[in-house]
């Protein structure tokens, strides 16, 4: 593995970041998904990121795993830079963390014993086949999914499609389990029932976990440290409390589910619902 | 405004073709090392099956038309000439060294390249290829490499199929229906049609294999969202794998032309 210049393996930011992003900005062509992000995610702690659909959430969890590269800034894990290896050296890094997918990203051609043991064939010999099927057995047993070894992703819930896809996230004994987005389209007991195993990975695993969410009950359930995004900069920083009680009035509609007054102006100017219907005789010539 | 259009349009063009570039470099040197690596086997063994065994009919199919729809069409010029007896030479040269080879790989771009761009496609919409990402592996080792050695390993196969078939095929026109001398028939083909005519057309297939694996893998691993992106790629990768099999037939025919020139003839002399 190459070794980034002592320079620039510097830990950035305070002596406990796991991973830390200086100053990462991101752009589309002409637009500015991230604009200079800094934030270090501190070990064994949970982290949720909150905001607006579209705010950047996703494209900043993604930076932390390097399935996008940063327009500038820097990315460092564990002290080491990381945002300027190749693919293949970040491939060993990547082992480190476990990725929960907003839709699950089962690989639907394999069934959910090989979902779970994929990370497992990638990276380790796997001698003792009746060892590995113990060790997909305890995987899913964690998540409550033991007994759907011979499932097709198919076949499966959302909500156990998501839980198969934490066992499989959680295969490799991760130290860092990023969620994007673990209770979107989920009904509010499901939600729960994946609060609940974040907790529990926490718990037990004693892992560091980054939680991307717009759901408030699910980020103060499960944060211990909640950040706020808003148009690609974070605009709040801190526990539950702090952000129940910020100032921010862009902070404040979002966590109570309030439409901001621009929005209304916006949907007000347009007029009546009436006027704004198209019936047929509006085409004739 | 018209001039900056047409410069976006000839950037991204260029920068389209220099990541078509990477990305096949990519996905043969991962094939190599797949070669080298037993564990891929079941996947490439899992591939071979679903893009050489599954199109065995469909391939054979094609080269049968060929041979027949040459037999009726050629017939009555040569017939006209009294050279009916001819009629094998020009079936079978036709086959095995031009329509055999292109037919097939068109109909290989077309079976296995859009199921391969959809099937990619698809996991890269659902995020599945991120996932295969964030677990340390390489994607294009994993899902491209297989797809590719498949495809290469397999064409010249299917070629030998639809050579077969169009042979059969255009034999059965002309002797049992068009009533040619079979001995005739078959001694002008034998006279006619040489080992390096046969070769040239197998040779050409690991071309045109690697050319569809590689252009409908990228448009899968690159495709847009949604259905519409899907349903865009598949038709992009067919159209880009059929013209790429008409200009490597062309490349590869003169190439070849220059080689025949140089050093079969000679063989005699050796």
């Amino acid at each position: 593995m190459k070794q980034g210049s002592k320079e620039n393996d510097v830990q950035a930011g305070n002596g406990n970041g796991i991973i830390v992003l200086n100053n990462i900005a991101k752009k589309f062509g002409a637009n500015v998904v991230l604009d200079n992000v800094s934030l270090t995610v501190e070990k064994g702690k949970t982290t949720v990121v909150i905001g607006p659909s579209g705010c950047g959430k996703t494209v900043l969890i993604k930076h932390l795993i390097l399935l996008l590269r940063p327009t500038s800034g820097e990315v460092y894990f564990k002290g080491q830079r990381i945002d300027n290896l190749s693919e293949r050296q970040l491939n060993e890094i990547r082992t480190h963390y476990g990725f929960l997918f907003q839709g699950g990203a089962l690989f639907d051609s394999l069934s959910v014993f090989e979902n779970i043991i994929f990370p497992l064939r990638q990276h380790s010999d796997m001698p003792d086949f009746r060892q590995v099927e113990e060790l997909v057995k305890s995987k899913l047993a964690m998540v409550g999914l033991d007994g759907y070894q011979n499932y097709y992703p198919a076949k499966l819930s959302g909500g156990q499609r998501k839980r198969v896809a934490l066992a499989r996230a959680i295969a490799l004994n991760p130290e860092v389990i990023l969620y994007d987005e673990p209770t979107t389209g989920l009904d509010p007991i499901r939600s729960d029932v994946i609060n609940e195993l974040i907790l529990k990975l926490q718990r037990e695993l004693n892992v560091t976990s980054v939680v991307v969410t717009h759901d408030m009950t699910s980020a103060y359930k499960v944060a211990d440290r909640i950040i706020m995004l808003h148009k690609g900069k974070i605009i709040a920083d801190g526990d539950a409390d702090h952000i129940r009680n910020h100032p921010h009035p862009v902070v404040q509609h979002f966590i109570n589910g309030k439409v901001d007054d621009d929005d209304l102006a916006v949907l007000r100017m347009s007029g009546t619902m009436s006027q704004a219907q198209f019936l047929p005789r509006d085409f004739e010539q | 405004m018209i001039i900056g259009m047409v410069g976006a349009k000839t950037i991204g063009g260029i920068s389209n073709m220099g990541r078509f570039a990477r990305f096949s470099w990519q996905a043969i040197m991962a094939s190599f090392r797949s070669c080298l690596s037993p564990c891929t086997y079941p996947l490439i063994w899992t591939q071979m099956n679903i893009i050489g065994v599954r199109s065995v009919p469909v391939v054979m199919i094609t080269g049968a038309f060929v041979g027949m729809t040459l037999a009726v069409q050629a017939y009555d010029q040569l017939a006209g000439m009294g050279l009916e007896e001819h009629l094998g030479v020009l079936i079978n040269i036709s086959v095995v060294k031009e329509l055999g080879p292109v037919l097939a790989a068109v109909m290989l771009a077309g079976r296995i390249g859009g199921a391969l761009t959809a099937e990619l496609g698809t996991m890269n919409v659902t995020e599945q290829i991120d996932a295969i990402r964030s677990m340390g592996t390489d994607p294009i080792r994993y899902l491209a490499a297989p797809r590719v050695l498949a495809c290469l390993l397999l064409t010249p196969f299917l070629i030998i199929y639809a050579d077969l078939m169009g042979i059969v095929g255009g034999y059965f026109v002309s002797v049992v229906q068009l009533e040619i001398n079979s001995r005739a028939y078959w001694s002008f083909s034998a006279s006619g049609v040489e080992l390096w005519d046969v070769s040239i057309g197998i040779i050409k297939g690991l071309f045109f294999g690697v050319a569809i694996a590689v252009i409908s893998c990228y448009k899968g691993f690159t495709c847009k969202e949604g259905a519409h992106g899907v349903g865009q790629a598949c038709t992009e990768a067919f159209v880009a794998s059929f013209i790429s099999i008409l200009a490597l037939d062309f490349a590869l025919a003169v190439i070849f032309k220059s080689i025949y020139n140089t050093f079969w003839s000679l063989r005699s002399l050796v």
